[in-house]
């Protein structure tokens, strides 16, 4: 796929679909290259440190970069990037909206699999998935995936984007939590969801944002 | 409000300075948690050691420049604990201790179990488990399936699985809960020192909180002398689901403990780096608001050690606080601003932890539902 790399016209829902399939399909990593396809990350990104998938840096030359051990298992990279890092503008804005939908493309495919979990896991001869707080936790959370999604179109306005990814964040944790403690063990696919917010935490200027 | 006496400032005081210890360990724990020689003769290793331990089974130790807590109850372990999680909890964790173990050994142990499992402590290179968890199971201590088998000469053989347990595999000594039979009561805790050819133990790699070094067991006929089984001197009441009950209880505020400490030092880690960092009195106001509760619930404890709402609230509403400060502070620091500070996203990790510990959070929102139907809240 070729994500747009400007968002402009009639390019922004099919790059944003795109981006959340490749998320909820290939993982993750996969996701953050599509969002990440032909950008100049240098130039755009906001911190000093940028996540990029390990693949697309290895055919990049002489990029420093920090290994993190979730990331790494994730095919995750962070690229030093030299100061002082440029302001932000819309292209990072755009990059910002990609990475959403890949983040909740990566929720949906966590989700799928705390569904499975929940369902083959019994307590007191009845499926996890059919007690009442796990019902509720699971509906919550897909209607927070619906609700999210629509909120991507309004990432030209930076609170908006912020919040957005705040949000996705929390939308990761509480799909973690469904997984028990099992969703604490770096071998296991919620790793994701904890390299996921990492990633944004590279892309996403949210030092404005309060409590 | 709780006012703190004398004695809990002076605990409160001797552990904020020995968290500075902790704190200094944190990251060459968390990057491996198996490299821990280096890191056993400190100081304040030595004091959670002792501290944690009876004063007629502490062993003598040269020079002791911090100073040693008394034999604490509950609110007093919880004012220590939430200190030295503000140095670090994960350093706190991996320190070889008595820990849970501790807590059940003195609640069912005769006085020569008790005299065993302290001395094997002394020296500070023996760590201690507690495992009940297990596997596809959670902590559901009635459908727990590892049993003991009669040996046929007054002994038992051990078969079953646990999971998720702290300092399981490099533990010396310890406690396993398993069934006689197939009622409560026949859940047992029964008294272990591993290696053995049949005790199978493996680290499991966790996202944070990696000094508490989770492990995965197997039993395949771990033999278990007749005078290892805890509480035979107890009525039969109270022999192993009790102590359990008893010990959750009491753990529950600890975890709460570890997780207000952990979001004190995310708060103050912020504002240390970034004064003026939007949000940081409300990450502040809600990170007190927390101790304060998991105080309230220590005391409460003190005076009703069966009633548990305050104390599942408590670690309910530490746990959730917790999270949120550690996200709050991952956006406060800007762009990147994780990877600038590893103690900080260290942290961001170690805080999920406390939701998996002694009960998640459906577990605690069921018992303080009940509670409050119950009138708990205006006890």
């Amino acid at each position: 796929m070729n994500a747009a790399n400007t968002l402009d016209a009639g390019a922004v829902p099919a790059a944003l679909r795109d981006c959340e399939r490749i998320g909820r399909t290939e993982g993750l990593a996969a996701g953050l290259a599509a969002a990440l396809d032909g950008r100049d990350v240098a130039a755009t990104a906001p911190g000093r440190y940028a996540a990029l998938s390990a693949e697309s840096v290895r055919e990049m030359e002489s990029v420093v970069v920090l290994k993190h051990g979730l990331a790494d298992r994730e095919d995750v990279v962070f690229a030093e990037l030299p100061s002082p890092r440029p302001p932000a503008g819309p292209a990072l804005a755009e990059i910002g909206a990609l990475l959403a939908a890949v983040r909740l493309g990566v929720v949906r495919r966590t989700l799928d699999l705390a569904v499975e979990h929940l369902s083959a896991r019994d307590c007191g001869g009845e499926p996890l998935i059919r007690k009442q707080l796990v019902t509720g936790a699971v509906a919550d959370l897909i209607a927070e995936v619906e609700l999210l999604r629509e909120q991507i179109p309004g990432y030209r306005d930076p609170a908006a984007l912020a919040d957005l990814h705040t949000r996705i964040d929390e939308l990761g944790w509480q799909v973690t939590k469904l997984f028990g403690a099992a969703g604490y063990i770096a071998d296991h696919p919620v790793r994701a969801l904890y390299v996921s917010a990492l990633c944004a935490n590279t892309w996403i200027g949210r030092e404005g944002a309060g409590e | 409000m709780i006012e703190l006496d004398a004695r809990l400032r002076a605990v409160r005081d001797v552990s904020r300075e020995a968290a500075e210890q902790l704190r200094a360990l944190a990251l060459a724990i968390d990057a491996d948690p198996d490299a821990m020689e280096a890191h056993l003769d400190t100081e304040v290793y030595a004091m959670v050691r002792t501290s944690n331990t009876p004063a007629r089974h502490r062993e003598s130790l040269p020079g002791r420049p911090l100073r040693l807590l008394d034999e604490g109850n509950c609110l007093e372990t919880v004012v220590g604990t939430l200190e030295l999680a503000r140095g670090d909890a994960g350093a706190l964790l991996a320190c070889p201790s008595p820990a849970l173990a501790g807590v059940i050994v003195d609640l069912l142990g005769d006085e020569r179990q008790r005299e065993l499992f302290y001395t094997r402590l002394h020296g500070g290179r023996t760590w201690t488990f507690f495992a009940m968890t297990e596997p596809g199971r959670g902590s559901d201590a009635t459908a727990m399936e590892t049993r003991l088998e009669p040996d046929g000469a007054g002994g038992w053989l051990l078969r079953g699985e646990k999971r998720y347990i702290g300092n399981g595999a490099r533990g010396g000594v310890g406690v396993v809960f398993a069934r006689t039979g197939r009622s409560a009561l026949s859940i047992r805790a029964v008294l272990l020192e591993p290696p053995h050819e049949a005790w199978h133990a493996q680290r499991l790699d966790m996202v944070g909180l990696r000094g508490a070094a989770l492990s995965a067991l197997r039993f395949d006929g771990v033999p278990v002398r007749g005078d290892m089984l805890l509480g035979e001197h107890l009525p039969v009441t109270r022999r192993g689901i009790w102590g359990a009950i008893e010990t959750f209880n009491n753990m529950r505020i600890q975890v709460a403990a570890l997780a207000v400490g952990t979001a004190l030092a995310i708060a103050e880690y912020v504002a240390e780096h970034r004064k003026s960092a939007p949000g940081l009195p409300v990450a502040l106001a809600r990170a007190e608001a927390a101790r304060e509760l998991v105080y309230q619930a220590a005391a409460r404890v003190l005076r009703d050690p069966d009633n548990s709402y305050l104390s599942c609230a408590a670690k309910l509403g530490a746990t959730r606080m917790a999270v949120q400060t550690a996200r709050w502070a991952s956006g406060a620091m800007g762009p990147a601003g994780l990877l600038e500070h590893p103690l900080l996203e260290k942290w961001t990790r170690d805080v999920c932890a406390f939701e998996f510990m002694e009960g998640t959070g459906n577990i605690q929102r069921l018992h303080v539902a009940k509670g409050y139907l119950s009138g708990d809240a205006d006890g």
